[in-house]
Parts: structure tokens; sequence; C-alpha cells
């Protein structure tokens, strides 16, 4: 591991959901992280470095997974990282407030030959509930450092660094005699009988003890390895043997439990005891009471997010006010017009459209973060399961969806809670479904204009469409995303409440913010430029861009889904910005304005004075049917996109959702234009 | 005996035997629902998970994973 350059390590952080892993990785790595996939999967990839008494460190972050069965792609790939190599050392880290639980992940890793550093991390709240952990003792009993830790805590980060060169140097390893002597003690001594079928030095970073009980719980992937090493015979032998072996699992983390307990007979001491749930908790969980508050928490978050948006928001609002003396200047200098034009519409806008979406997500992710952070969100997956799951989402997913009725942006950006890359990616896809605050903007103006007294039914369609959409939508991207076998029934720890770490909150939250803005910017530039260059004419009525040749080109084809070329044009303006479709009708109508200011100006969503004449001549109620559920079901707008993009960080997903919204949305267009046509 | 899902909410049992697949053993096991364990229900409502409280943690489980788990009521 030592180069010319310098030395260098790799770290891995290896716990169970709540542990602290993020908080710990943000910490080491601050801005110097890079989130991917794990190459293949659908698993999310967190990778940084620092650097220490010039040793440069990489450090990945290990999905957060129960124990290192093959139960899911999240545990295979933390359990093939660890042995083929990625990290000179793990750091366990277990959550010291349920020390006997969380443990089973170390007791889960011993026999694992790489060289690991145990933390026992949220040592305060573990203090608050009485309790008092002797660290050095544990240290004795296990043979590698044990270093008690407040991941949030900077100031703690001393016996951290310590304990890793520690490590490092001295190649600890978890003394597993007193846990194989567990393993041996098992009824009818099969784990005997299996170790003495496999290769005594193990495979590669394996011990064969480890094999053993994995061999045991019947562990599917570690038996292909082994098989691979041994003769037909004794191939056949151990086939044999395991068949026979039934509720394997159940004896070894039996046995694997006994060692914690004992580990910590002497170490632990708990002092008085608090009931298992608070007053507010049994209020959270309540049958009857535990969804209407979560739905109550998610919508004050909602509008607990506009207050550290809104400066941000604001100040980006200003941003389109510098055209006028931008352009003077630029003018006075003797630029090209195209120029200016430029500079003041698509520059200038796709400041505007970014900080305007920065400071949203900054604000649901700041919310919603502190949320998960105490511990709450926990709460709404509990009451929420059983009607997530139907959908093939998790409890948490209910957050997302509730906030998109507000904003789609702030749905995407609020799935950063559900720990799943495949069932964030299906959350958000589902999120583009719900009806945003701007479809209210649009949709019961020209509804009311067409169907008068009957326009609420519209609406009610609209929710109808939306359930229905939903449904199919969820079996079209789950079947997709999540494989069967990771479909399992809820079992989840509700972690007990603790107070905010607003540092290591905001820490990572800032770094993830500057990274999306980073990458917003270019995404809304680019599209805004194509968007400006398709609708760009010279004199400033639509009629001379490209997009209004295109749209008067294939209105044959539209018609088919019973949109107007200009009803057509306006729902492709509305996947920039769904406010806009009023303004670009108006515009398309009435002549006046271009297509690319009434979109991205900022006009609102008004009725020009003499489109409801102009759309009431030209369009039938079949059509204006059509265009209503166009652009309702079309894809939110510019910036919910870029923000999917963000979240999933996937533009295959991304374009799949784009271009699935809108094929469904002409679809539905079509089938409302037709059925409709029977009747109106 | 009787299953998880049929102890009623206050009340405290053992967990005598974890029945299933390997998948749903380990699962139910790594987060500390093993042989011996004693538990106590805190909720048991239908259409929502069970809760309990063992080895210091609040834990949901899948009310019909819950049948797989047989107990001995202690009080």
């Amino acid at each position: 591991m030592t180069s010319t350059a310098g030395a260098e390590a790799s770290i891995a952080l290896l716990g169970q959901p709540n542990s602290g892993k993020s908080t710990l990785f943000n910490a080491l790595t601050g801005a110097r992280q890079r989130v991917g996939n794990w190459p293949g999967k659908t698993v999310e990839k967190k990778e940084g470095y620092y650097t220490r008494a010039g040793v440069h460190y990489h450090v990945a972050d290990l999905p957060g997974t129960y124990s290192l069965s093959a139960n899911s792609e999240e545990e295979i790939i933390t359990r093939d990282h660890i042995a083929s190599g990625g990290a000179d050392v793990v750091c366990i880290l277990a959550d010291s407030s349920q020390l006997s639980r969380s443990l089973f992940m170390l007791a889960d890793y011993a026999g694992i030959r790489c060289p690991a550093v145990l933390l026992l991390n949220l040592m305060d709240v573990a203090e608050k509930q009485g309790k008092q952990v002797d660290a050095a003792e544990l240290e004795k009993r296990l043979g590698i450092p044990v270093v008690p830790f407040v991941a949030a805590d900077l100031r703690q980060y001393e016996p951290f660094h310590e304990a890793v060169e520690r490590a490092l140097k001295q190649k600890t390893l978890i003394d597993t005699g007193s846990l194989t002597a567990k393993y041996r003690a098992l009824e009818g001594q099969v784990y005997e009988q299996v170790l003495a079928l496999l290769p005594a030095e193990g495979l590669g970073r394996y011990s064969a003890d480890w094999i053993a009980a994995k061999l045991l719980e019947g562990d599917q992937a570690v038996q292909a390895a082994v098989e691979e090493q041994l003769s037909a015979e004794k191939k056949h032998e151990l086939r044999t043997f395991l068949s026979q072996v039934s509720n394997g699992a159940l004896e070894t983390a039996g046995a694997k439990f006994q060692w914690v307990d004992e580990l910590l007979d002497g170490v632990l001491v708990q002092s008085g005891k608090k009931a298992a749930l608070s007053r507010f908790d049994r209020l959270a969980t309540h049958r009857r009471w535990g969804k209407p508050l979560a739905i109550l928490i998610i919508l004050l978050g909602l509008i607990a997010s506009f207050f550290p948006a809104a400066p941000i928001m604001l100040a980006g609002g200003m941003i389109p006010q510098l055209g006028a003396p931008i352009g003077a200047a630029l003018s006075a200098i003797g630029a090209p017009q195209l120029l200016i034009d430029l500079m003041s519409q698509v520059v200038l806008n796709t400041l505007y459209f970014a900080v305007a979406m920065i400071g949203f997500v900054f604000g649901v992710n700041l919310v919603f973060g502190f949320l998960e952070e105490i511990g709450y969100m926990a709460r709404v997956s509990y009451v929420f399961d059983g009607t997530m799951t139907r959908l093939g989402l998790q409890g948490k997913a209910v957050m997302p969806l509730v906030v998109s009725f507000g904003c789609t942006i702030g749905g995407a950006a609020g799935t950063r809670v559900i720990d799943s890359w495949a069932q964030r990616v299906l959350t958000i896809a589902l999120a583009w479904v719900v009806p945003c605050a701007a479809t209210w903007a649009i949709v019961p103006v020209i509804a009311s204009l067409f169907f008068g007294a009957w326009a609420p039914l519209v609406i009610v369609a609209i929710f109808v469409v939306a359930g229905l959409h939903m449904l199919v939508t969820a079996k079209v991207f789950g079947s997709r995303l999540i494989r069967d076998e990771d479909r399992a029934g809820l079992i989840m720890e509700l972690p007990p409440y603790h107070r905010p770490r607003w540092g290591a909150l905001l820490r990572s939250i800032l770094v993830r913010t500057w990274d999306i803005l980073s990458r917003a910017l270019r995404i809304i530039f680019i599209v805004s430029l194509v968007f400006w260059l398709v609708t760009y004419s010279a004199g400033g009525s639509p009629d001379g861009s490209l997009l209004y040749r295109f749209g008067r080109a294939i209105e044959p084809v539209t018609m088919f889904f019973g949109l107007t070329w200009q009803t057509f044009l306006a729902y492709i303006s509305s996947m920039v910005s769904k406010e806009a479709a009023l303004g670009v009708l108006g515009s398309l109508y009435l002549g006046a304005g271009s297509i690319f200011s009434s979109t991205l100006g900022g006009s609102g969503p008004q009725m020009a004075t003499g489109l409801s004449e102009a759309l009431l001549a030209s369009l039938s109620a079949p059509a204006a049917l059509a265009f209503i559920f166009a652009v309702t079901f079309n894809a939110p707008c510019l910036m919910a996109i870029t923000s999917t993009y963000q979240e999933t960080r996937s533009l295959k997903w991304t374009l799949r959702i784009l271009a699935y919204y809108f094929a469904t949305s002409l679809l539905l267009a079509a089938i409302v234009y037709h059925v409709a046509g029977l009747f109106l | 005996m009787r299953n998880l899902h049929e102890v009623k909410a206050g009340q405290r049992a053992v967990i005598v035997d974890v029945q299933g697949s390997s998948r749903f053993l380990s699962r139910a096991t790594s987060i500390g629902l093993t042989r011996g364990l004693e538990i106590e229900m805190l909720h048991n409502e239908a259409r929502l998970p069970l809760l309990l409280f063992g080895r210091d943690t609040v834990i949901a489980l899948n009310r019909e994973d819950g049948q797989q788990i047989q107990v001995e009521v202690v009080a």
C-alpha cells in the first residue's frame, strides 16, 4: 500500500443503519467525496478521502446493513468489498445506546482477516440513558482498538485517528476464540463437522471459522465460492451435510449474541430504566393518530422549508433584473444583439432557475434531514408501511409524495432520507404523478372556461387518473428497479430520538447542495440554450421560430392526441415550466411575445386579455380536456427533471422517467380526447 | 406457546423458536430476534406492523412475519 508519492491506506466504514456511518463519512471527507453507484448495481457508492500525517486515506462508506449475510444486494456488496481487499482497515460502528443489538455486526464480522477498529458511536446518547461502557476492558477482550465516540463531534476525532493508525500498524484482528467455542457447542456438533470439510487455511480473507458459520446459515454465495476449492467428493459430502442442517442461521445467531452478551458482561453498566416508548412516540405510532400526525408534520415541514429557502430564492429572483443593465453595458461596448439576448435571456435565466431551485432543495433537505436525524422518519415509515408497500415503496416514501403536492422539486430532493437507491428512484418516478401546485394554477382556469360548473368533475377525474397512474407506474418501474428477493417484509429498528447535530447536518447538506448547484447550472443552461434556439425568432413574434414551424408541421400527428399546434407547443413548454402553459398559449393565440420569455419570463399563470375568447373559439371541449391531461401528467418542469437527476445520479434513469412521462401523458391525452369526443 | 402476532400489547414473552427461510432467519436474527430473548409487545394493531421492544431496541416487524416466531408469554 506504500507508493513513492506517499503512504496510502483504505478504510471501509461498516455498520448497521442508524449507527452514524454517514456522519462519520462526512466528517472525515468533507467536500472530498464522490457519490456514484457500485458497478452494475442499483446501490449507492460513497467514496472520499482525507490526508493525515502524510498518509492519504481512501474512505468507502459501505451500505448500511444489519448483517454480512447475502440477503440483499447491499449485503453482498459490503461483503465483496471487504473480501476483495478493498480495505486495509474496517471501522465497525456500533450504536452505544443499543450496544448488545448493534454489536451483532461485529460478531458477524469476526473471523474475516482484515484489521478492524470498533467505534462505540452515539456515546452521548448512551450516557444520557444511564449507560456506562468500559471501552478499555472491551478492547482487551476483543483484541482490536475500541474507541468511545461521538461521530458528530469533530473535537473527538483524535482517538479515532490513533486507533486507525494502530490497527493499520499492528494489523489487529478480532480474537474469535470465545466465539468459535460457542459455535462448537452448537447441538449435534454441526459446526465442527462442517469445519472438517473445509480447507483449514480458509479462503482469502475469510477464515475457515467464518466460512463454517456462514455455511450453516445457508449462505449460497459463500457455499459456491468454497465448492470451487473442494474435490468432487468433498463437495458432495458438504452438500449432503448442509442439506440436513435446518435453522442454521438461528443457531449461529444465538451463539453470536451469547458471545456479545459475554463481551458486555461487566463492560456495559446500566443505571435506571426508561419506558420503551415516550409519550410522543405513543402518539407517533398510534394506529389512528400516527398517520395524521405524520402528514401534519410533513406539511409543516414543507412550510418550514421555505424559511431557509426564501432568502436564497429571493436573491435568485433578482438575477433577471440584471438583464437591463448588463444589456445596456454590452450594447455600449458594441456587442451584437444576439449575444445580448443570449446573455440577458439564457444566462441570467439559468442562474435564476438554478438558484431558486437550490434554495428550495436546501430548505427541504435541511428540514427533512433534521426529521430523519432526530429519528422521526422511522416512525413515519412504521405507520405508512402498509399503505406504501402496496406501491412497492417503503413507508418513508409518503413524505416525498406529500411534498410533491407542493412542488415536485422538493419531492425529489426529499427522497434523500430513503436509504436505498432503487427505492429512491422508484419514489421519484411516482412523485412525478402527484399534481404539483402549478397544476392547480392552470387546470381550474381552463376547466372552468370550458366546463363551467362541471369543472370540479375534471379535478376529480385528475385525482382518479393520478391514483391509477401511480399503480401502473409502480408496476412498470418497480419491476425494473427492485428485485423480487429484495421485496421483503419490514424488519427495522425505530432508533431512539436524539437531539439534532446541527453542525454535522449543515455540513453534509452544504456539501451536497454545492455539488447540486454546479451540476444543475450545466443542465439548466444547456436545456435553456436549446429551448432559446428553437424558440428564437428575429422579429420577436412566435412565428419566426423553429419550434413554431415544427409545431405546425406535425400538427396532423399531434391532433391524434387532441393537441392543436398551439396546445402542443404549450405542452412542450410545460416540460420546462408548468406555470408557463397559459402564457405560451397567450403568445401563440394572440401572437404577442416570444415563447421563450413567456415560458421563462416568470409572468405567472395569468390569462392574457382576449385569450379566453380565442381559446373558446378555436378549441373543442375534448381538445381542451386533452390539453389539461397532457399538461397535468407531463414531466413536472425542468427543475424537477434536474432535481431528479441529482437524486438518482443516473442520466439513464432520469431520461427513462422523462420518456415514460412524455409518452404516457400523450397517451392519456389521446384516450381522453377520443373518449370525450364520443360524449361532448 | 403461541405466535408472536398473538401476543397482546403490554405483554412480555420469550422467543422460543423462529421459523422460515434462511433469508428470513438471517434478517430476523441480525436485528436481535433470537431464541431466549425476552421481548415486550408495544403495539399490536391490525394493519400496522408489530412493534416490540427487545435488546434495548424498538423493533418494527411485518405482521405476517410475526406468525413465524413462536413465543411463550411470561406476563
